[in-house]
């Protein structure tokens, strides 16, 4: 049976050349986006999977309760962890670690000759218990209890010593803008796999993160990151009281509380929203999953289309089968057959696709995807090619094998009307698709231009940054008056808090007259040095800049237009906020609002303050002087910062980073556009040859009544003119919906016009005209003769 | 073996009948060659698919082996088509992507016959047929006669107790026409029960019972036998 549906199909394949070949390309390219897709996909759901705890592994995450809201971080006071351990017996394990935000420089470890850059951890004594890393050499319960012990990666060990045997119990040096030292290198840990979200090369004590910040040990600071194994069976709501119930318990925490997080869910669940987990990542990985299956879909709809079509010449088969003793199920078995051969010849097709342009999605995804796959991700592969074919085949499937046989044999097609309205419904599906992927593609590409366009309030142009490390920032004025003196340098300042122009330096914001002290308010706080205002072009309204001439500016504040319009002084220059009761901050200028922050959030009010000590450097250069002046600026670099090597960036970029998730979006909206008017087209090709070869005799008998080639053409297209339109119609209402909804992560972007939806369905229309009627075209300028003699 | 008792096939256009069988009685021993005559638009074919469970009486009883047919469902008449009838057609209906030894063992794939089983069973009929040479033909390649043997041969491979022939030479050229004839003679000697349509009265000599069909009604039912004798 087997046998002889195989045949069958190759033989229908063979007879059939054009609708296999669109086949064959719809279902490759759908099936290559769709695999694409989901080998995405199951890279982002298996990130941090691997530890063998991987279900008791937590991370502690604090909510800080402020009058504008919730603010959700997972950072714990430094000594939490040990905290928590010796209070609650479910914590079987726990360890802190440094914070996100500070180390996040590499530093160098170095032996004799050899200098090796180092991303470095400093973890607590049971940090390789409570992350299965494994560790080649050393035992986990000892390697990090010694303060002046280090533990190397395999990587950092062969590059350093060439070996990873006879290395433990060596000394190594370590250098670091924050501090440096002799340490012993205690154990060895295997190679990080790629899908962890912790990369280090060398962990240290932790009580190397703290002893170089003198507040870090405080119960107000939050030094660490807590991570821990919980026992099994822990309920996690009564869990989480104790831990609030012990963070309360310290100084300056009363409006702080803490939750579990299972570690593994951070990184695609890894926003907050009041205090709870809201998403994250998990957003894309749902939204490229649904474009895969969409996509999927179109593909399989062309192979219905098709199926269906041709069902005419397919119904007698069916009939003279059906009288010699085939069942339904013989039948479907057969189609189903049909369909998967199909698929599973596609899938091999998209292979090749998938190779060639794995590169260019490695790119636009940030990955190192490749087709050496585990078993089981060929399992589920094979799976998705087999539910392809069976999505595609199922409904001709049963509706050709529906046929009576003697219908078929008395040559009559009596349900064909419900068939073709499922046709054209499923070419409505397609093309609805098609639009919204190209109304979709349009706004978010307009979006992109409005970022790149915005008058932004300041000049993000020929601006590099970089930052000053290691113990150079003694040295620090002198090395910016040697920069000022580089003739294309325009301007140059410094600032403290790294992030997109000190941006991450967020805190409370001061108080002023009429306002009661305790209401606290997160505002952006830039700290930064002199000519901040002059290197990015930030346009002062009224007062002055810091400037060398003054003394003390450390006690002075320049506002942006939106804290003046907040605080309400009617001459704001010259007059006083306040920090605490005692400490006055005098306003000295105030400036334009400027876009400090991504388009998506409002200009907050801004209190600009003054710290000549910033390491995060901004150099203004004269357009066209690009390249020497960088050299240049390099030379100066490692002048200063010997040992260090010269890293920088466009103001640019940093500007553009801050959009890259959209970025990426775009880059799959094209690709989703375009693979989806492709394969529709294709499919509408397909019908309109069917139908025009169906309708060869009446096309040849109303050319000989006299009907010209245009009144054909017409007659032919009106029908899927019409069908197209109604796609229009459909998608134009859900695509507006999904675009009001994107656009709604900005508060500033372009408005939805109603070209961005009538441009994409007229595209629409007029691939649809061309495809259907170069077929049209074809079949009505034949020769009557031709099609009218054969019978 | 079937028994038809007041059975009757009409189509509805709006609110109107329109008889296309009234009143058929019939029965149809076991090992009976019989003949349906009659004008074109008579019920021929109409008759002939009810008898072959393809079409379905309005009213009436039909008795298939002293079972009631209007209780069959889909399952029960593949079991048929797969044991007891075999059709023959007017137009061949042979499956064109199948080449002429695969035409002929499609039924006994249906049966879920090995492929070593199928074989003698095949090859024995091409040659029986005298269609050996054309095994690997494709039925576009052959001429109409050839077609009709292969489309026989399709039939009575599974050894069908019943034999349906709508017009089975109406394409045919006389010579043709006889051999397929012969073929059925042959058949019905070895004890299958052949009911056929055809128009023409030679056609029918070799059969033994003739029903005249008129607008739906037999007109007359005779034995071929009688027949000669009155000439
Ligand atoms: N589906 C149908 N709807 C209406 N009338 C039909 C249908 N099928 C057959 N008929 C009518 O039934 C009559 C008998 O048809 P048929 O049995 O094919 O005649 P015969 O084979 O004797 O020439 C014809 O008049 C035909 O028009
Ligand atoms: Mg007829």
């Amino acid at each position: 049976m087997w046998k002889h549906n195989i045949k069958l199909t190759f033989r229908n394949f063979k007879r059939n050349k054009t609708s296999f070949l669109i086949n064959l390309i719809g279902l490759s390219t759908g099936l290559a986006c769709a695999l694409l897709i989901y080998l995405w996909v199951n890279d982002e759901m298996n990130i941090d999977k691997f530890h063998a705890q991987d279900d008791q592994l937590f991370q502690v995450v604090q909510n800080y309760e402020r009058t504008e809201g919730i603010r959700s971080r997972a950072i714990t006071p430094a000594y939490f962890s040990k905290e928590m351990k010796d209070a609650l017996p479910e914590v079987i394990y726990a360890t802190p670690t440094n914070n996100e935000y500070n180390f996040t420089e590499p530093g160098i470890i170095s032996l004799g000759e050899k200098d090796v850059k180092a991303r470095p951890l400093f973890a607590g004594k049971d940090y390789f218990n409570v992350f299965s890393f494994p560790l080649l050499q050393g035992d986990k319960d000892q390697v990090l209890v010694d303060k002046n012990a280090v533990v190397i990666s395999e990587e950092l060990a062969t590059k350093v010593f060439n070996s990873t045997e006879n290395v433990v119990g060596k000394m190594i040096r370590w250098e670091h803008d924050v501090f440096d030292g002799e340490f012993l290198i205690s154990g060895i840990f295997k190679k990080l796999p790629e899908s962890s979200t912790e990369q280090f090369d060398v962990v240290l004590n932790y009580e190397h993160a703290l002893d170089p910040f003198e507040e870090s040990r405080n119960w107000w600071s939050d030094a660490a990151r807590t991570f821990f194994i919980l026992k099994k069976g822990t309920d996690l709501q009564q869990f989480n009281k104790k831990l609030t119930t012990i963070l309360r318990s310290k100084p300056y925490r009363e409006n702080c509380s803490m939750f579990a997080q299972q570690f593994s869910t951070r990184y695609l669940h890894g926003q907050y929203e009041n205090g709870e987990i809201s998403g994250g990542r998990i957003s894309y990985v749902n939204l490229f999953s649904l474009i895969a299956i969409f996509l999927l879909i179109i593909a399989c709809v062309n192979f219905m289309n098709l199926s269906t079509a041709r069902a005419s010449t397919r119904m007698k088969e069916v009939g003279v089968k059906k009288t010699t003793g085939a069942s339904r199920w013989n039948l479907i078995a057969q189609f189903l057959t049909e369909s998967i051969l199909m698929v599973g010849l596609s899938f091999v097709f998209s292979l090749v696709l998938i190779s060639m342009f794995l590169p260019q999605f490695n790119e636009i995804t940030n990955k190192q995807l490749d087709l050496n796959i585990s078993s089981q991700t060929l399992f589920s592969i094979l799976s998705i090619v087999i539910l392809t074919g069976l999505l595609a085949g199922s409904y001709p499937a049963f509706y050709l094998s529906g046929f009576k046989p003697v219908n078929v044999l008395k040559g009559k097609l009596n349900n064909l009307f419900g068939e073709k309205w499922i046709r054209k419904g499923l070419v409505v599906f397609q093309f609805s698709m098609s639009v919204i992927f190209i109304v979709s593609f349009l706004i978010i590409n307009q979006q992109i231009n409005f970022i790149q366009k915005k008058q932004l309030g300041y000049d993000k142009s020929n601006i590099v940054c970089f930052t000053s490390k290691g113990q150079a920032s003694n040295k620090l004025e002198s090395f910016l008056n040697q920069i000022k003196r580089i003739p294309a340098v325009e301007s140059a300042t410094n600032i403290e808090g790294g992030g997109f122009m000190g941006n991450k330096n967020n805190g409370t914001a001061p108080t002023w007259e009429g306002v009661p002290v305790t209401q606290q308010m997160m505002v952006p706080r830039p700290h930064v040095g002199y000519d901040y205002l002059k290197t990015l072009g930030v346009e002062l309204i009224e007062g002055r800049s810091f400037s060398k001439e003054f003394s003390n500016e450390e006690d002075n504040v320049i506002i942006n237009e939106s804290a003046a319009k907040l605080i309400g002084y009617e001459n704001p220059v010259g007059r006083f906020l306040y920090r605490g009761s005692d400490y006055k901050i005098q306003i000295i200028g105030v400036v334009k609002d400027f876009h400090n922050e991504s388009l998506h959030k409002k200009i907050k009010p801004t209190f600009i303050r003054f710290q000549p000590t910033g390491k995060d450097i901004m150099v203004k250069i004269k357009p066209g002087q690009e390249v020497a002046t960088i050299q240049k600026l390099k030379k100066t670099y490692e002048e200063f910062h010997a040992g260090f090597p010269f890293e920088f960036t466009f103001l640019d970029d940093e500007y553009q980073n801050m959009y890259e998730s959209e970025t990426k979006v775009a880059a799959l909206a094209n690709y989703a556009a375009g693979v989806a008017i492709m394969v529709s087209c294709l499919g509408l090709f397909g019908l309109a040859m069917f139908t025009t070869e169906r309708r060869r005799k009446e096309i040849g008998i109303r050319k000989v009544l006299g009907s010209s080639v245009f009144g054909i053409v017409r007659m032919l297209t009106s029908d899927f003119t019409k069908t197209v339109f109604i796609a229009i119609l459909i998608s134009i209402p859900i695509s507006f919906f999904i675009a009001k909804s994107w656009m709604a992560n900005f508060a500033y972007g372009i408005k939805l016009s109603w070209w961005l939806f009538l441009v994409p369905s007229l595209v629409v229309l007029l691939v649809a005209w061309i495809t259907v009627g170069m077929q049209t075209v074809k079949a009505a300028s034949v020769n009557p003769v031709h099609s009218l003699k054969d019978e | 073996m079937i028994q038809l008792k007041n059975l009757e096939r009409y189509y509805k256009s709006g609110f109107q009948k329109s008889w296309v069988l009234k009143g058929i009685n019939l029965d149809v021993k076991q090992g009976e060659f019989i003949t349906i005559m009659g004008d074109s638009g008579a019920g021929k074919s109409t008759l002939l698919q009810i008898i072959g469970m393809l079409d379905a009486a309005n009213k009436g009883e039909y008795n298939f082996f002293d079972e009631e047919v209007h209780r069959f469902n889909e399952k029960k008449r593949t079991e048929l088509y797969k044991h007891y009838i075999g059709f023959v057609f007017q137009a061949y209906h042979l499956i064109d992507d199948l080449t002429v030894y695969e035409n002929i063992e499609t039924p006994l794939i249906y049966r879920g016959i090995k492929s070593k089983e199928r074989k003698p069973l095949v090859a024995e009929l091409l040659d029986r047929f005298n269609i050996v040479a054309k095994k690997d033909l494709f039925p576009d390649q052959l001429s109409g006669g050839q077609q009709q043997l292969v489309g026989l041969a399709r039939a009575i491979i599974g050894k069908p107790k019943l034999l349906l022939a709508d017009e089975p030479t109406g394409n045919l050229h006389t010579k043709q026409g006889e051999e397929i004839m012969k073929l059925f003679k042959e058949l019905h000697a070895e004890g299958m029960t052949i009911i056929q349509v055809t128009h023409s009265e030679k056609n029918a000599e070799y059969g033994d019972r003739i029903i005249y069909l008129e607008d739906g009604y037999v007109r007359e039912d005779k034995n071929v036998n009688e027949l000669l004798e009155k000439n």
